[in-house]
């Protein structure tokens, strides 16, 4: 409903304009935290690949994960920097207690890891 | 030195804070002067310092570059006295300029020379603002040297947030505690979903938020004038930079950052569209 709302009062089914406006606030957000992550951990993009690449895999052995929301970041407060994993896991059958839902969605699992910033 | 009419609440020690940012043109420079002079008219004594050696402009926006005689590097080298080097502002007898050279390199001078002399200002002055060259080399080092803390201007924008946490994480490694200034925000762009919010870089960067300047043409003229924006009570920057200053001096004035989500950004954003 709200999509075809949306579409009427946008003129376009994802409400973006052409070039970017309206959205660009988003993206100057995501493409930051991007660079950042690079800056922080003094990874190159090949390595942050790699590194995403080989954290997907040892997560997937053990959970059904989606990847399309996966997510590394890296956060600084204060003195502390923390790197965050964020894995969307679909939720095993055999997992009794999941108590919010048996949809196919699953839960998010984030997964802290305290890191000392690179010097 | 001359210097003993201070106000009346004189700390024993001054304050040196820094005003850096990495990136050029985002601020540094007039946050110096407009804070320096809104500190001025709260009572406090202040000594605003051009620590752009080689590329001064402090002198220009307080409107005192015909003044000036002897600079910074002067005083580092023992050329002349620092009270020699030192201008009063034309309309602020609390507010004194240090400038800088204009004709040195940025590594004439090294960080210790600078400690040295910030650090006899801080029985003089309440706040010693030491207003830093762009870039993270030996500039931003001797700017940094005698820092008590620092302020990171920055604008809502990605190479801007992107430099200033580098700066954050050069001065965190030296124990420097940085506070944040958001400068250049422009709220309808913000709505339109076009511009960084202030929540969006404050918690990019993940440190204090200290105040929030709204782009404003005032600053501008102000510049042309030569006289800092906290003067005209008019500009919405202009007092918010009065705001920083009452921070500063410990007060806890709330910080009106972004406007408050509307129903429709909210929806927009559930819908994933902001």
């Amino acid at each position: 409903m709200f999509a075809a709302l949306r579409e009427k009062l946008f003129g376009s089914k994802n409400g973006l304009s052409e070039n970017g406006q309206g959205r660009s606030r988003a993206l100057a957000r995501s493409r930051l935290q991007f660079v950042l992550v690079q800056d922080r951990t003094g990874l190159t993009p090949e390595e942050m690949t790699q590194f995403k690449k080989e954290m997907v895999s040892v997560i997937e052995r053990y959970f059904r994960i989606d990847e399309k929301g996966f997510d590394i970041s890296y956060k600084r407060e204060g003195d502390t920097s923390t790197l965050l994993i964020n894995s969307p896991v679909i939720v095993r059958r055999k997992e009794d207690k999941s108590e919010s839902s048996h949809s196919e969605k699953g839960d998010k699992k984030e997964s802290k890891n305290s890191a000392e910033q690179a010097a | 030195m001359s210097s003993k009419n201070g106000a009346s609440n004189k700390k024993s020690e001054g304050e040196v804070i820094v005003i850096t940012s990495g990136k050029g043109g985002v601020g540094k420079t007039t946050t110096t002067a407009s804070l320096g002079a809104a500190l001025a008219l709260r009572g406090k004594r202040v000594l605003v310092v051009d620590g752009d050696i080689g590329l001064r402009n402090l002198d220009v926006i307080l409107g005192l570059e015909n003044r000036i005689v002897f600079n910074l590097v002067d005083v580092a080298k023992g050329v002349c006295k620092a009270n020699q080097a030192i201008i009063k502002s034309k309309k602020s007898n609390n507010l004194f300029l240090l400038p800088a050279s204009q004709t040195d390199d940025k590594d004439v001078v090294n960080e210790e020379e600078i400690r040295n002399v910030l650090e006899q200002f801080k029985r003089e002055y309440h706040f010693i603002l030491v207003d830093s060259p762009a870039g993270i080399e030996q500039g931003f080092r001797n700017a940094c040297a005698a820092a008590d803390r620092a302020l990171i201007v920055t604008t809502p924008e990605i190479p801007a947030v992107r430099d200033a946490d580098r700066v954050i994480g050069l001065l965190s490694a030296r124990g420097v505690e940085a506070q944040l200034i958001v400068n250049r925000i422009d709220y309808n762009l913000v709505k339109k979903g076009d511009m960084l919010s202030v929540k969006d870089v404050q918690e990019i960067l993940g440190i204090e938020l200290v105040g929030v300047i709204e782009k404003d043409e005032n600053v501008i003229i102000a510049a042309n004038c030569g006289e800092p924006v906290v003067y005209n009570q008019k500009s919405r920057a202009g007092n918010a930079f009065s705001d920083i200053a009452a921070r500063l001096c410990g007060e806890s004035l709330p910080i009106n950052s972004d406007v408050e989500e509307s129903f429709w950004d909210r929806l927009t954003r559930r819908l994933g569209v902001g």
